[in-house]
């Protein structure tokens, strides 16, 4: 016959599971269907087979077992709730409606993240201890002499003594990355031993566009400045003939030494 | 207003029974420390709970590791629970859940009907001719195995509606989907359990 209703729906309809409206609709039909009719008394025959047959009822040595399993694990030590939950269940006692306790959730995890950024951030940056700054500019760093000796080189008339501060040489042997607050100075020394000039060389990407600047603490006249301005000179040699991050660490074995021993 | 046993919705003050009021003490015992508190629970639902998870799984074996899993997970996330909703929706969700990670896991379902038989009690008492009882079993093992072979959301909708006995609202929650959802499953779950149990008897006859 035309017009027959799909099994699915009478599916619905032999279980009461179609609204009131399309149940009248189609029990109207089904009536006067010998097919749907038929089909609906296969769905109740199966219905009756499949409730009547699948009755699990669990024997009692399996709900004690599972009784007794859950009940020895929680009082054991192998069911100890993590922090997370503590606190969890923490704010929870203190705010019944979880959406409460979700947003205090949430807040403390943002004021972690902020607290975990700024000691990452003051761990980065407690490397310019050695670089300050004022309105002037870079102030002359004072005990370079006692920091990482890298290496000399000659001139005619000089030595060029090469030194890092520490923190930042014990972050490249570890890491191979010169780290934000690097400073270098180079120190022009008489064979006698005068000082004839004093340059520094920083990395503060914050800072300078190109990450690092050079500074000369000597005017034109040879007179010692005991802070300094970006010199710009030196830049451009430093970013195409340094071998690493404006670095000319193809010149300090010890920098390379370190990396290897770390 | 007709409540079932797995309503979701609140309980309002004056629904509150003496079970009702009981749970609440249980729960909040164990949320302030006293973890043998939880036997009361356990003892209220295992049945429930295990009765479902041997019903998803089709396995004594698996079933007990699902309901211990549930209760594992209940003590754990107690303090989630609304108190002012019943307990049991959100254990029965947490069992369906936890039946569909275990069969994802082991990937089988049913498939050892040999096990399956071993949570039932046994009825053959009930019947004096054992060819009887044997045709009993065969058909079930052929249950087992139609429902087996139907998609995982179909099986689960029409185990909690068609055998557990729930409303398709109740369904719907537990399974957190909506209604038409749920009952398009249903009637697709039907007509296939249909076809097979046709086919089944055609076979056994």
């Amino acid at each position: 016959m035309n017009g027959c209703y799909a099994p699915e729906v009478l599916a619905l309809f032999i279980a009461d599971d179609l609204s009131p409206a399309e149940a009248a609709s189609v029990n109207n039909h089904v009536r006067g269907c010998e097919k749907c009719l038929k089909t609906c008394d296969e769905l109740e025959a199966s219905q009756t087979f499949v409730k009547s047959r699948l009755r699990p009822m669990p024997n009692p040595e399996l709900l004690s077992a599972v009784r007794h399993n859950v009940l020895s694990k929680i009082q054991s030590q192998e069911l100890t709730l993590g922090w997370r939950l503590k606190l969890e269940r923490m704010l929870w006692a203190c705010f019944r409606k979880q959406a409460y306790a979700y947003a205090t959730l949430a807040i403390l995890v943002v004021i972690s993240a902020s607290l975990l950024a700024q000691i990452h951030h003051t761990d980065q940056v407690q490397h310019l201890t050695a670089a300050v700054f004022d309105a002037d500019g870079l102030v002359r760093p004072g005990a370079y002499r006692d920091w990482v000796f890298l290496g000399s080189t000659k001139d005619a008339e000089s030595l060029h003594n090469v030194y890092i501060e520490p923190a930042a040489y014990r972050q490249y042997a570890k890491t191979g990355i010169f780290p934000e607050g690097t400073v270098f100075v180079r120190e022009r020394v008489r064979p006698g031993g005068d000082s004839l000039t004093v340059e520094a060389s920083v990395k503060d990407s914050n800072r300078f566009p190109g990450g690092w600047a050079f500074f000369a603490f000597t005017d034109g006249q040879g007179k010692v400045l005991m802070k300094a301005l970006p010199d710009g000179n030196c830049r451009s040699c430093h970013e195409q003939k340094a071998e690493k991050d404006q670095v000319f660490t193809q010149f300090y074995p010890v920098l390379r030494l370190a990396r290897m021993e770390s | 207003m007709i409540r079932t046993a797995v309503s979701m919705s609140r309980i309002t003050e004056s629904e509150r029974s003496p079970d009702v009021l009981e749970i609440e003490a249980l729960v909040q015992r164990v949320l302030t420390g006293d973890s043998a508190a939880f036997e009361g629970i356990i003892l209220r639902y295992e049945r429930r709970v295990l009765t479902l998870a041997m019903k998803l799984l089709g396995t004594a074996e698996d079933a007990q590791d699902a309901a211990q899993e549930v209760f594992i997970r209940a003590y754990k996330y107690l303090h989630r629970l609304d108190i002012q909703k019943p307990i049991e929706p959100w254990l029965m969700r947490m069992t369906v859940n936890v039946c569909r990670d275990l069969g994802r896991k082991r990937q089988r379902r049913f498939n050892t009907f040999s096990e399956a038989d071993t949570m039932e009690a046994p009825d053959t008492a009930k019947t004096s001719n054992p060819h009887t009882g044997l045709v009993e079993q065969q058909e079930k093992q052929l249950l087992w195995q139609a429902l087996n072979s139907l998609p995982e959301k179909e099986r689960i909708a029409v185990t909690l509606r068609d055998i557990e006995g729930l409303s398709t609202s109740e369904v719907a929650a537990i399974l957190e989907s909506s209604e038409t959802t749920v009952r398009s499953q249903i009637s697709r779950a039907r007509v296939r359990l249909k076809d097979a149990i046709q086919r089944m008897i055609g076979g056994l006859q």
